[in-house]
């Protein structure tokens, strides 16, 4: 039997966390979730995941700076990242200026294709279940 | 062949007379008695001035003096009663031994030239008046923007600038604006129409349309550029109204697009839900539409409430508990543009009357500004942005201080007005004008200091209880009005409830 793939879901908003974690075991993959980046680093260190989904704007600690946090450490650093936000020109503008960090592997926006997540996933760290 | 004297004096095509020294006119010519009759025994005053006695200053009698010829212009009455403009030579007709025994007096008709002058006057007079008095302000250029000529309200807005460079007076500069749109007209000989902000005397600014187009010489060379600017301030300001309300839904489509994100949710576990007859599931998903629902029409009713001009929603808060959400709200941005963000607040600054979230969006404004003003300035390593909070007797005092790319004059005198942005492609020209517009609407003030390459701070005073606040009885008033104006709405928004 395969061993199953955990996703990290970040994102302050409950409804959305909801949906992804629901889409993500319902096509086998385990969830853990986090309302904020500093929470999503708390989360990690308690349980490794194999990819994150991360939203931009949240309260405490912002996405973009969560992805700093984690691209610096070495023990995450290669975890892979799916940004996923309803405000594109800011993700935008970021990734273009900051050239202290690499891209992120996946990059949609809201609302999401459901099965676009899922075989972006799918590419990032494979089938599970 | 010689002709006859008299034949010749007879035929000239002008008034010829002889007169002696006490005036009398001894022989005129034939037109000269046609126009003016038999001359024989009558003076000339009264033959052609009707007058009963001689001229103040009169040719023929200086003439007489001093024995050499004189010229005048005069208006003569001939004996129709029609008069005639004339030029007058008188000439000395001398005796063997030189002594003056008459003189010569010619008239020529310059009626037709004296009538086009008068024409040309009255037409300069009216060119000159249209030019005065058409609402716009208007000025004419040469190919150093040197003003050559403005119309009255140009001078009452600009002040009498003749003499001086066009960017001087207009925007306070040394040096000219690029694009120049009257250099590309001296150019191109083209119409061209651009934009811009101006500020007048009186130190305000005014939205202008420019066209400049060539003013040409006879031989069509370009020899200045005319200018010709209308106010359109009113425009813009209603622009603005409008651009609130697309900055708003801007604004809330990101919550928009979380709302619709939240219903896909919602539907996928109703479906997954229906599927596999998972009541719990079914009954999670649909709480999740019905609170999304819910979300789109309190959106719908921001939108609505924005479009209208928006009364501040007066409340009574904490300065420091504004400041600190602001405080919140810009730091992790700072951190991640690796700028300093330090605060600096007054503790027991108490309480202030105030629209929160105007206020806090008019901090967030003017702090996301001095970042912004940081982040392009390539001249400093180190980079702070200081936000202080101070509270007076009558007044909560903000200041944001950076030490970014600081602004020039005209940045710091157009920096409020709509639509001016110094940051080229990436500023809306928005941020700061409504931060303006905010204070103002609690009876407060924004001020700013700058200075290029060191920085700016800008000052922020709201008054702790706004004199912007309707009063008890005003309020009561208007909330009558709106029951009185709004029962329609609210009978039609019961019917179809029902």
């Amino acid at each position: 039997m395969a061993i199953r793939k955990t996703v990290l879901v970040i994102d302050d908003e409950p409804d959305t966390v909801t949906y992804f974690t629901s889409l993500l075991e319902d096509n086998g993959y385990d969830t853990i979730a986090a309302e904020n980046g500093e929470q999503g680093l708390i989360r990690m260190d308690a349980s490794m995941p194999d990819l994150i989904t991360l939203d931009v704007n949240m309260p405490s600690m912002s996405g973009f700076l969560f992805y700093k946090s984690v691209r610096d450490d070495e023990k995450f650093r290669d975890i892979p990242i799916i940004f996923i936000t309803g405000v594109s020109h800011d993700f935008e503008s970021y990734i273009s200026t900051s050239r202290e960090v690499p891209e992120p592997e996946g990059y949609l926006t809201k609302p999401i294709d459901p099965q676009k997540l899922l075989s972006l996933i799918e590419s990032l760290i494979g089938a599970t279940g | 062949m010689e002709l006859p004297f008299d034949q010749m004096f007879e035929s000239m095509p002008c008034y010829l007379s002889v007169q002696d020294r006490d005036l009398n006119v001894l022989a005129g010519n034939r037109l000269f008695r046609e126009h003016f009759g038999d001359c024989k025994g009558r003076r000339c005053y009264q033959l052609y001035k009707n007058r009963p006695e001689r001229c103040h200053v009169c040719p023929v009698e200086r003439t007489f003096q001093d024995g050499k010829m004189h010229s005048s212009e005069e208006q003569l009455i001939r004996q129709d009663g029609s008069t005639v403009s004339v030029i007058v030579n008188t000439t000395p007709i001398l005796n063997e031994s030189g002594e003056i025994i008459a003189v010569m007096e010619m008239h020529t008709d310059i009626t037709e030239i004296k009538n086009l002058q008068t024409r040309y006057e009255e037409s300069q007079a009216r060119y000159r008046m249209l030019f005065e008095e058409v609402p716009c302000f208007i000025s004419i250029q040469d190919e150093d923007l040197t003003i050559v000529d403005a119309n009255r309200l140009h001078r009452e807005a600009f002040g009498n600038g003749l003499g001086l460079k066009c960017y001087e007076i207009y925007k306070h500069r040394k040096e000219a604006c690029r694009p120049c749109k009257v250099l590309d007209t001296f150019r191109d000989g083209q119409v061209h129409a651009h934009e811009e902000v101006v500020t007048k005397n009186d130190g305000t600014n005014i939205n202008a349309l420019v066209l400049t187009a060539p003013l040409r010489d006879l031989y069509g060379k370009i020899t200045n550029v005319i200018e010709i600017s209308t106010d359109i301030t009113q425009i813009r300001e209603l622009q603005s109204q409008l651009t609130s309300v697309g900055l708003l839904i801007s604004t809330i489509s990101h919550g928009i697009k979380g709302v619709l994100n939240g219903l896909d949710g919602g539907i996928y576990l109703v479906s997954q839900g229906l599927k596999k007859d998972n009541q719990e599931r079914i009954e999670k998903g649909w709480e999740i539409v019905l609170r999304n629902i819910r979300r789109v029409r309190s959106m719908v009713l921001d939108i609505l409430y924005y479009a209208k001009d928006r009364e501040p929603n007066w409340d009574t808060v904490s300065a420091m508990k504004v400041c600190d959400d602001v405080f919140d709200l810009i730091k992790d941005k700072a951190y991640d543009l690796g700028i300093e963000f330090l605060k600096d607040f007054e503790e027991k600054s108490g309480d202030f009357e105030v629209d929160e979230a105007a206020i806090r969006s008019l901090l967030v404004n003017l702090a996301e500004n001095s970042l912004d003003a940081c982040r392009v300035d390539p001249r400093k390593k180190h980079h702070r942005v200081i936000f202080r909070m101070k509270g007076a007797a009558d007044w909560i005092i903000f200041e944001i201080e950076d030490n970014g790319i600081g602004m020039d004059r005209e940045t710091r005198e157009k920096a409020f007005s709509l639509f001016f942005s110094s940051k080229g492609v990436t500023g809306t020209g928005l941020g700061l004008f409504i931060a303006n517009k905010i204070a103002n609407s609690h009876g407060g003030e924004v001020s700013l200091k700058s200075e290029e390459n060191r920085g700016t701070l800008f000052t922020i005073k709201i008054p702790r209880k706004s004199t912007m606040k309707p009063t008890a009885e005003q309020a009561e008033k208007e909330t009558e009005a709106t029951e009185i104006g709004g029962s329609s709405n609210g009978h039609q928004e019961d019917s179809a409830g029902h």
